[in-house]
Order: structure tokens, then C-alpha cells, then sequence
């Protein structure tokens, strides 16, 4: 049995028809064409296809896609255009924060979740709210970095207005 | 010499606006037009005989196109790298867990995957082969018509058994190291399809296109010209995807119903199904005089191989080689094997041997020093090999010898200068914990072969194209795994051709549109690609003295010859150019729950010049998690043969918890004579030393030497508990 599902996807609004079983990864990117969010293990392990969905950071391997009728949905695709990066993404090209990307579109979901639950986060704030996603290049230390100077950024920018 | 504009620069990788985008496209984001998807019915048992395979069942599912058997595959039904011993489809035996029995190709995943449950196999189930000793014994059931034994050597310098009578303080270990999963993040995966010009195309993740074209075309009996290979692009790779992974069963999919086809393997299949880092056994005995000169290494190394040969060989190879460390040693003797069994299946992964025997060796030295109360770092300076001097396997150091530089630098480094605060410190805990909390340093050097080696072709081809609007392509066969190579070779054509780094272009591993760059592997592509980037700006350069740029531009193309050692004891034995590295590393032990945290990392890499900075740091950081990974968390377990963990909830990666926030990596850049610009290659050198620093680290926090890895926190509590006993 099909079940019609919409989602609002990055801001824009979305049907899907969907078996029951379909889970959100599968339907972002074989559905809506967005394969930016990836699949690593497809148990919830490692953060690939992290998401955020109505604002809180989900394994999308670990969410049927039926159950989040009406759900607001952010991935990757939704953060930067070409030539027109985000903060954070700007960030983690600079800082180098970026190997075989893979982890990349998770670990960049991660970090919203993260700059927007802490204005100043600390280093090991950081480093406990990426550590749901794995990350088999980089060993890290590059990635908390780009948060950290990410957060600086918008807490001055914030001061300024 | 001219200041360099952009090598040894932090320009902004190449690749990077795509991937934090996320619009790279993966392999296994790729989606063709009427594709069909495939996927494998593996060996139910880690060794057995296949009786019968009725795919009846199977074919009748819904969606179904295809289901292929052994009898389908054209040409050769064997691959792998070296020796090929691995069946395409297994057709009477199977030797492992992953061994592939029969495809399913159909419309859907989930039509394939449940046809793949109806594929129904008949096994004489044979007992499995789990230990390689008793693999070696001349009555043991044979793997492979050669026997179990895929390779051994004997070297010999000197007289060890001089030497041990000479030496005042004499270490005998055993130590075993575990079977390692790659853990790229994007498995296996790819697409095939028919190109416009009718070549049977694969586009994947595989480490080297033009090799991958010899084995698919030899399994389907075509052709080369008929097959064509891409991979620029792929989620890691480690080593992991360097043999055949999906190429061939796609390229049979597609050949057999003329349809593209998608192959991406699930974590479990992946882990089950690629090569690994070969567990080895590793049995050591080393002397050294009272005034602290290394006088003799004896080991007997074995390596489980697991069953097919892949690159098991030239592994056990460089195990040997590097057995004894980058130290000069006068007496050496070392036995090694590599062995067949049911366990998995193993292959090339960064170290590719040095890393089992760095953790050895550099704990030999570790235990040395201590026997002879010398500063651990002095001992290792007082013996390190030299260009000139003769290696362990007693041929002579042709090329600068950067280890006694990266010792030197570690020492002056803040970690281990003042290691005794670090190791007092206990601000972090509360004063009840404090006294259960125990620190300690440690460090280990390495060397580690850079390329092929001698007796295996190893050279790079690149074709630079020089465009009217001033803009260069280099064009190169090899991947980029992430390491940021491509950026390596825009910073290299850039600086030679003279224009700015958003001139150049890389175009990357297409057997169509590259040449042959050789592999992707060995710490090698910065080298050899580089080298081959300056000789083609030479010859391009000269071509712009002579005549005009035309419309199409002007392309040329130039191939390096990777130098090599003027003896041969092996294949691909022994190399002309290392890589070398010192590394420090503080870890603290709570000593109440057995819990270990590496706190901070200090690694002096000797790859020669560095070329692209902020990818030199990122493979050492990277190097470092992986590391760590080794010493205390990462081991693929079995029950006879059968895989125990085969996801991440069972096969534990470090986390950003896990990996220090403090790790800091110093170039210590010995320009070697024949490198582009001076530079070598750090991929592997970054990962090999920071495991046994690690264990040097525990060994002086708690006094306890740990053999086996991984250490993990109920290994340390049971051994503090038999301390206090």
C-alpha cells in the first residue's frame, strides 16, 4: 500500500507516494534527487545521511518516511549555492576540513545542529555533537575547527546588529 | 632558487566547493536511465564445496533479468592483482565468507535482494582453515593447488647468533596484531553501461582504472580496447578498493543484458567481501650492547593471508624489509610467511606490512631502552640508519635518510621536552579520581618504502594541455581518494607552467581520457605523478618557444620511471626511497575503569618537501585517528571462519571522542634529490607510528606491556588488577 507523504524539503514543498517501509534516505535521494546525504552503514552508526528534520539532527537511515508527514526537512543541498557557500561550509573549505567528503554533507548537518543549540559552543561541545558522525579521513581535528571558527563568526556577526 | 608561488601552500582543494555542497558525484550516487541493479549471493560457509546452484527459484522473482552463475562468465573466471586465484563466480569451492556465488541483476533492489534468498546453493560444507600454523603443516588440507603457503622469505645479515652473544641486554616478544577494516565511508559501488562508441564502460571506486580494465577484460574475454574504466571520485579507499571489488560482476551484468547496472555493497557485504589488513604474528628477539648499540634482530613474522592471494605476497615483502625499523642493525635474520586460511580475505592497506611490523619492532626498541635505562628517543637517534649505511635486509641506503631529522625534531617538540608535566598534570579530574589516573609518553620512528619497490612496472604518464586562454589541463590516471592529490598536481603544473592555480584543471582516472599514471597507492602519486607533471611542462614549455597556440591548444605527454633500488631480493623488494616519521604521544589511563585516552599527538613526517600543506596535515591527522583505531578499538573478529562484526555498531571506529583535539603535525622536510620540487610522499607514514607510540605511551603509564591489539580498557584493568596481586 501506498502511503502520500509531504514533506517540506529545504523550504520547498514536496509529495511522495511511498511504501510504508521506504525510509527518508532512500526517498531524498532516489526520489527528490538529492544525493548529497549519504549512506555509510545504514544502521545509525555513522552519520552520513545525518539531516536535520524540524530542526534536530536524524540518522534519515533510521526514519520511515511515513511517519514524518508534514515534517520540515534540511540537507546539505538546502545550506549554500556555487559561489555562494555558507559560513560554515566557507569554513570548512578553508580550514581544510574536507578529505574524501563522504561524512562531509553529515557532518555539515551535524554542526548546524550544533551552532544553533550553542552560541559559543566549547571545543568539547563540538567534539560530542559530531561525534555521531564518523569520520574515516580527517581524523577531526579540522572539522571542529571550522564549527568553532563558524560559531565565532555568527556570535560577532550577532553582536554587531 | 626561485621563491616557490604555490607549492608548499594551503590553496583550497580543488574538489572542495563540490563536496560541501554535496553535489560531487559519487559512485554510488550515480543513476543511469533503465538501470538495473545488482547484487551477490555470497558463500553461506567459509569453506565448502558447491554441490549444485539452482537459480530457478531466483530468476522467477518478480523484476528479475538476470541471474548469472559461474558458467556465464566469458573469459577468465579468476582475478587479482598479482595471483589470479580468485574466482569472478566460485563454481565448485568456496574459501571465505564473501566468496561470490552467483548475481542477481532486477529492477529493483529489493526484487534483486530477494532474489538473491532464493538462489539456493548446495554445500558439502569442509572444515574450515582458521590458524596458519597449522596451515603450514605439510598434512593440512590445501587452499590452492600450490598449497597454503602463498609466500615466504628468508633474509639473513650477519650472524644474529654473533650478535646475541655480544649484546648485554637481550628482549624476546611475541606480538599479534589484528585483522583491519578500511572503513572507507561510501562502500563498493558503481554503475556500467555500453558508451556511445560501444565500449562496455565502468565507472567505480577502484585505485587504479587501467588495471581494473585488464582484469574485467580478462574475465569477460574482451578486448582492452573494448573496455573502458573511470574512478576519479570515491568515499575513501585505504588501500580497500586497490583489487577488484564491483567492477567485474558489473561489467557481466551489463555485458549479458546489453542494460546499465548499479552495484553499491551494504556495510555488512563490504566488510565481509574486501580485502583487510593481513593479522600477523610476529615473534621477536633483539639485543643490543651496554652502550646502547642495537646489535641483533631476529623475528619470525606470519601473516594470515586469509584465502586468495591478492597482494599478500608483496605485504609479507615489506613487513620483512621494514622488520628491524629505521635503525642500523649489524646482525639481522628474518623468517616470513604468508599464509592461506578460510579468515577473510586480506590485501593492501596504508603501511601495506610496515604498520604490523612497526608495532613490533618499535616496542622491541621501546623494552630496549628501558633494559638500559637510556631516554628512549636518544636510543633510537644512537642507531638510526643513515644513507650509506646497509638496511636490515643488507642492501645500501641510496637516498637521504631522514630519520635521525624527525627524532631530532620530536625531541625539541613541546611533548616530549616537557613530558613530565604532562605527565603530572592532573587538573582535569577531581582529587578523589587523581590518584587512579596514570599518564605516560611515548614515541616511535618508522620508515616506510615510497612506490612499488624494484621488479614490479612502476611509472607515471600524465598529458599536460596548455589551452589559447592560458588555462592547463593536467590529465592524470590516478584517484583521488581524498588524500587531495589533485590539488598536489594543480600546485606542481601551476608553479612549472607559471599561471595562477585557478588555471588548472585535473581530469582524473579515465582509461579513455588519462594515461596511465600507475596506481593509487604506496605513497606514491604526488612523486611519481609530479615528476611526470615537470617533465611534460618542460617539453610544453619548449613547444610555446616554438610555435603558436591553436585553437585546440597544445597537449603533450611525458612519462616517469619511478627510480629504483639496483637490487632485487623480492617483488616489488627492496625500495630506493622511504618516507620516514617520529611520533609522540600522550595518553592517560584511568586506571579504576581500564579506560584510554590518547590526550595529544606530535608527528614529524619526513615526505620530503611538502607541496600542498593543509592536505599534508589533513592525511596526518587522519593518519593519527587511524592509528588509534589500531592500537585500541578496530579488530574484525571471527568464529571459524564466520564474521562476528560487520557494521559499525560492532566494529568500532574512533570518534571525534576518541581522537584528540591536539594533534600537531611538523614538516620536517628533507628535500629528496629526485622528487618534484623535493617532495616524497606522507600517506602512509603518517598512520604506521602512532600504534606503537600508543603502546610505548601505556607501557610508561602503567608499566604494563601490551603484546596484543587491540588494547582495550579490559585488557588494561586486568592487567592493573594482576599488578596490585
Amino acid at each position: 500500500m501506498k502511503i502520500t507523504v509531504r514533506l517540506q524539503i529545504n523550504g520547498a514543498e514536496a509529495r511522495f507516494e511511498v511504501d510504508s517501509t521506504e525510509r527518508l534516505v532512500d526517498t531524498l535521494r532516489e526520489k527528490a534527487g538529492l544525493t548529497g546525504t549519504k549512506v555509510g552503514c545504514g544502521i545509525g552508526e555513522c552519520g552520513a545521511c545525518s539531516v536535520l528534520l524540524d530542526g534536530k539532527v536524524v540518522s534519515a537511515c533510521l526514519v520511515l518516511t511515513a511517519q514524518v508527514d508534514g515534517a520540515k526537512v534540511a540537507t546539505v543541498e538546502g545550506l549554500g549555492k556555487a559561489g555562494e557557500l555558507s559560513d560554515l561550509q566557507g569554513a570548512f573549505v578553508r580550514e581544510g576540513a574536507i578529505q574524501c567528503g563522504y561524512c562531509t554533507p553529515g557532518m555539515l548537518m551535524a554542526a548546524e545542529a550544533i551552532l544553533a543549540r550553542y552560541r559559543r559552543p566549547t571545543t568539547e561541545q563540538i567534539r560530542k555533537g559530531i561525534s555521531g558522525n564518523l569520520c574515516r579521513c580527517t581524523g577531526y581535528a579540522k572539522i571542529v575547527s571550522a564549527i568553532r571558527k563558524t560559531a565565532g563568526r555568527r556570535a560577532i556577526q550577532r553582536s554587531g546588529r | 632558487m626561485k621563491a616557490l608561488k604555490t607549492v608548499g601552500r594551503r590553496p583550497r582543494r580543488l574538489d572542495a566547493e563540490a563536496k560541501v555542497l554535496g553535489e560531487l558525484v559519487y559512485p554510488s550516487d550515480r543513476c543511469l536511465e533503465g538501470m538495473l541493479w545488482v547484487e551477490v549471493v555470497r558463500s553461506a560457509h567459509p569453506h565448502a564445496r558447491i554441490e549444485s546452484v539452482d537459480t530457478s527459484a531466483a530468476a522467477a522473482v518478480a523484476g528479475v533479468v538476470c541471474v548469472l552463475t559461474a558458467k556465464d562468465v566469458p573469459g577468465e573466471n579468476a582475478f587479482g592483482i598479482q595471483i589470479q586465484d580468485m574466482p569472478v563466480l566460485c563454481h565448485d569451492r568456496v574459501r571465505y565468507m564473501g566468496d561470490a556465488v552467483a548475481l542477481v541483476a532486477a529492477e529493483s533492489r529489493a526484487a534483486a535482494r530477494e532474489a538473491v534468498a532464493r538462489v539456493r546453493v548446495d554445500y558439502e560444507v569442509l572444515e574450515p582453515i582458521i590458524d596458519p600454523e597449522q596451515a603450514m603443516q605439510p598434512d593440512a588440507p590445501a587452499l590452492h593447488p600450490g598449497g597454503n603457503i602463498l609466500h615466504r622469505g628468508h633474509f639473513q645479515k650477519g650472524d644474529v647468533e654473533v650478535g646475541f652473544k655480544k649484546s648485554a641486554v637481550i628482549i624476546e616478544r611475541a606480538y599479534q596484531v589484528p585483522m583491519m577494516d578500511h572503513a572507507y565511508l561510501e562502500t563498493e559501488a558503481g554503475v556500467s553501461y555500453y558508451d556511445d562508441s560501444g565500449s562496455l564502460t565502468v565507472e567505480s571506486c577502484g585505485q587504479y582504472v587501467y588495471r581494473d580494465q585488464t582484469q574485467i577484460a580478462r574475465a569477460l574475454g574482451l578486448p582492452l580496447e573494448k573496455v573502458r574504466v573511470t574512478a576519479p571520485y570515491t568515499g575513501g579507499a585505504f588501500g580497500g578498493k586497490d583489487e577488484i571489488t564491483v567492477q567485474i560482476h558489473l561489467a557481466l551484468v551489463t555485458y549479458h543484458t546489453k542494460r546499465p547496472a548499479k552495484m553499491v555493497l551494504s556495510r555488512d557485504e563490504s566488510i565481509v567481501s574486501h580485502t583487510k589488513r593481513h593479522p600477523a604474528r610476529m615473534w621477536y628477539k633483539t639485543g643490543a650492547s651496554k652502550s646502547g648499540k642495537l646489535l641483533a634482530v631476529w623475528c619470525r613474522l606470519v601473516s594470515d593471508t586469509g584465502a586468495y592471494a591478492s597482494l599478500g605476497g608483496p605485504v609479507l615483502n615489506l613487513m620483512m624489509e621494514h622488520c628491524a625499523g629505521p635503525y642500523l642493525v649489524p646482525n639481522v635474520s628474518v623468517d616470513g610467511f604468508a599464509v592461506y586460511t578460510n579468515n577473510g580475505f586480506s590485501g593492501a592497506f596504508r603501511g601495506f606490512g610496515c604498520t604490523q611490523a612497526c608495532v613490533a619492532i618499535e616496542s622491541q626498541m621501546d623494552l630496549m631502552a628501558r633494559a638500559l635505562r637510556r631516554d628512549p628517543l636518544a636510543f633510537r637517534r644512537d642507531n638510526v640508519l643513515h644513507k650509506g649505511d646497509r638496511a636490515a635486509l643488507d642492501y645500501e641506503m641510496k637516498t637521504k635518510v631522514g630519520a635521525e631529522a624527525t627524532i631530532r625534531a620530536a625531541g625539541r617538540g613541546k611533548l616530549y621536552r616537557t613530558r613530565g608535566k604532562f605527565k603530572r598534570d592532573r587538573s582535569e579530574h577531581t582529587r578523589s579520581m587523581a590518584p587512579y589516573i596514570k599518564r605516560g609518553v611515548g614515541v616511535a620512528s618508522q620508515m616506510q618504502g615510497l612506490g612499488l619497490g624494484v621488479g614490479l612496472p612502476d611509472y607515471a604518464e600524465v598529458e599536460l594541455n596548455f589551452s589559447p586562454d592560458g588555462a592547463v589541463t593536467v590529465r592524470a590516471s590516478t584517484s583521488e581518494l581524498g588524500q587531495g592529490a589533485y590539488t598536489a598536481y594543480a600546485q606542481m603544473a601551476a608553479e612549472c607552467m607559471g599561471v595562477p592555480l585557478e588555471k588548472v584543471r585535473v581530469v582524473g582516472a579515465d582509461t579513455k581520457t588519462t594515461p596511465d599514471s600507475g596506481t593509487t597507492t604506496a605513497s606514491r602519486t604526488t612523486y611519481a605523478v609530479g615528476n611526470a607533471i615537470l617533465m611534460a611542462a618542460g617539453k610544453l614549455r619548449a613547444e610555446l618557444d616554438k610555435r603558436a597556440v591553436g585553437l585546440e591548444g597544445i597537449s603533450v605527454r611525458e612519462t616517469f620511471h619511478l627510480p629504483v633500488a639496483d637490487v632485487k631480493l623480492g617483488d616489488g623488494l627492496p625500495h630506493l626511497l622511504y618516507s620516514y616519521g617520529t611520533h609522540v604521544a600522550l595518553v592517560e589511563v584511568n586506571t579504576l575503569t581500564g579506560e584510554i585516552a590518547v590526550l595529544a599527538v606530535e608527528a614529524y613526517l619526513d615526505g620530503g618537501r611538502v607541496i600542498f600543506r593543509t592536505g599534508f596535515e589533513g592525511q596526518s591527522e587522519g593518519g593519527v585517528a587511524q592509528g588509534i583505531g589500531y592500537a585500541l578499538f578496530e579488530e574484525v573478529l571471527f568464529d571459524r571462519g564466520r564474521f562476528l562484526n560487520t557494521n559499525f555498531d560492532t566494529y568500532i571506529l574512533p570518534t571525534s571522542m576518541d581522537v584528540p583535539a591536539d594533534i600537531r603535525t611538523v614538516p620536517v622536510e628533507v628535500k629528496e634529490d629526485t622528487g618534484p620540487y623535493g617532495a616524497k610522499g606522507v600517506s602512509e607514514t603518517c598512520m604506521v607510528g602512532v600504534t606503537p607510540a600508543i603502546l610505548n605511551a601505556l607501557h610508561d603509564a602503567i608499566g604494563v606491556r601490551f603484546t596484543r591489539l587491540p588494547v582495550r580498557a579490559e585488557d588494561v584493568l586486568r592487567a592493573v588488577l594482576e599488578r596490585r596481586r
